[in-house]
């Protein structure tokens, strides 16, 4: 505990990311560090660079400026010359991302998804990740769909499954990109479950979601984060309760008037 | 008129000889032009420049000339500009491969394009190398996706194959060919060169949407 005192997991530093050539500024000096075992919920209005902000966490995304360190080593630096990125591989295999839309491999089953980067990427012997993948799947109640394809399954067990194939690398940080909403209101329910657990084992995760009452119970800490910045930073109660910002206030106003 | 099919029992061998000429000649330029076409379909989405230019240039004058043309060019033209003599057989295989090649990198070309960029968003998220991306993700999407649309490739090829007797090659058309005018019979043996025909490509027809039906419906892709 001392050691996660001292010591950000993830220290983002004035990071900067425009598109098109910097026609498009997306994230105008982005500062955020987050402690070992932090629950971030980022939220915010379309648009705002809250899906850029885990792309280029993940490494999907070049930057133009500033700095990622991640378990205090470098991570994702801009190079001195011509924006070139520099992202730390090894770095980036520790850390896992969920997309909205599944992104399952679709010509492999359930099992092949799960198994794929453990045997390629590190080498781990088939039979030993196809047990650690049966048990992954059991625990989120997919024990009987290993040999299923992805066409197979519901909105709902392709999340689970994507869930899963991202756990099965161990990461240290999980990224959630508005993961359930894709899918149908009665599916949703089951994702976030599954996102609890892992959130009652202590993993640190970072999720952009737009739904209030997920947030609510999963975030430690709250971001709103609108026009390319961070507009607000707090704990749940603060920032989804009572915010001091006023876009915050008039955003939360909006989203929870849409929900009822 | 009458019809007499039996004199054409005389000329079975013949005509089974005329097929098997027909099937190797089809086959092998299948599989030339599967492996010619899956390159030329990387070349073609490829950020190379010149690989792109290239491959575009071979794949439109193919498909924008006469295969007949294509088969007489490399018949009679090849050989005078190589200055080495080709077997019948060989410049068969060359220009039907060639053919095949320019069709398929089209097909290839489509199933490549149809994968999406999310998929290249989760291999990067799983830390897959651009190896293990290229051969157990983009390459077996690629062929499954592209799977229907070989299969009539494979049909096409072996009608268009029939082509090669006009340059003197003893394939079945050319057997059938001689047979009928060497009989008088033409009805009788081109019919029955017909049916042969029909009967082998028919079913791969019909296998091209019975085969699509299941790779989309299991796989979705
Ligand atoms: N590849 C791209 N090329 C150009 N512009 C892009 C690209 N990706 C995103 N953008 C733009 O960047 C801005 C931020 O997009 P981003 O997807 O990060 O927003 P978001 O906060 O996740 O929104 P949403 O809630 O709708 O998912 C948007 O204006 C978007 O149009
Ligand atoms: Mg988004």
């Amino acid at each position: 505990m001392i050691m996660s005192f001292s010591l950000p997991l993830v220290k983002m530093q004035s990071l900067h990311k425009s598109y098109a050539d910097g026609a498009i500024q997306v994230l105008k000096g982005i500062d955020i560090e987050m402690k070992p075992g932090e629950r971030v919920v980022v939220i915010g209005p379309s648009g705002g660079g809250k899906s850029t902000l885990l792309r280029v966490m993940m490494g999907l995304e070049k930057i133009d400026s500033g700095s990622v360190t991640f378990d205090g080593k470098p991570y994702i630096s801009s190079g001195s010359s011509e924006s070139k990125t520099v992202i730390d591989m090894s770095v980036r295999r520790s850390i896992g991302m969920v997309f909205q839309h599944y992104t399952l491999f679709p010509h492999l089953n359930v099992l092949q998804n799960l198994i794929l980067a453990p045997c390629k990427v590190r080498g781990e012997a088939k039979s030993k990740a196809q047990d650690r993948a049966q048990t992954l799947l059991e625990r989120f109640g997919l024990g009987a769909k290993a040999k299923a394809y992805p066409a197979q399954l519901s909105g709902g067990q392709k999340q689970r499954v994507a869930i899963a194939r991202a756990l099965m690398l161990d990461p240290k940080l999980m990224l959630f990109d508005e993961v359930t909403s894709a899918l149908d209101p009665e599916l949703v329910g089951e994702v976030e479950q599954v996102i609890l657990q892992l959130a009652a084992q202590n993993m640190p995760m970072m999720i952009v979601t737009h739904d209030m009452w997920f947030a609510r119970n999963i975030a430690s800490r709250v971001i709103f984060c609108a026009g390319g910045v961070v507009v607000e930073d707090g704990p749940p109660e603060q920032v989804l309760g009572s915010p001091k910002e006023e876009r915050t206030k008039e955003f939360i106003d909006r989203v929870f008037h849409i929900n009822q | 008129m009458e019809l007499d099919f039996s004199i054409l029992s005389k000329f079975q061998y013949a005509l089974l000889l005329g097929l098997w000429t027909t099937l190797k000649l089809t086959v092998i330029c299948i599989v030339l032009g599967c492996a010619l076409g899956f390159a030329v379909g990387l070349a073609r989405t490829s950020r190379n420049i010149v690989l792109r230019a290239l491959s575009s240039a071979y794949v439109e004058f193919f498909r924008g000339t006469p295969v007949l043309v294509q088969l007489f060019w490399i018949f009679f033209c090849l050989p005078l500009m190589l200055g080495v003599e080709l077997s019948n057989f060989t410049s068969g295989v060359v220009a039907l491969t060639l053919y095949m090649g320019a069709i398929t990198s089209e097909t290839f070309r489509a199933s490549l394009k149809s994968i999406g960029p999310e998929q290249f968003d989760a291999c990067v998220a799983l830390g897959l190398p651009r190896n293990v991306q290229v051969v157990n993700v983009v390459l077996p999407q690629a062929v499954l996706r592209a799977i229907p649309t070989l299969l009539s490739n494979c049909v096409s090829l072996f009608k268009e194959s029939a082509l090669v007797s006009a340059v003197g090659m003893a394939d079945l058309m050319f057997v059938g060919q001689n047979i009928s005018n060497n009989t008088a019979r033409p009805v009788e043996v081109l019919s029955v060169v017909a049916l042969i025909y029909f009967v082998i490509a028919f079913p791969l027809t019909r296998a091209v949407s019975v085969i699509e039906a299941r790779i989309l419906g299991k796989l979705a892709i």
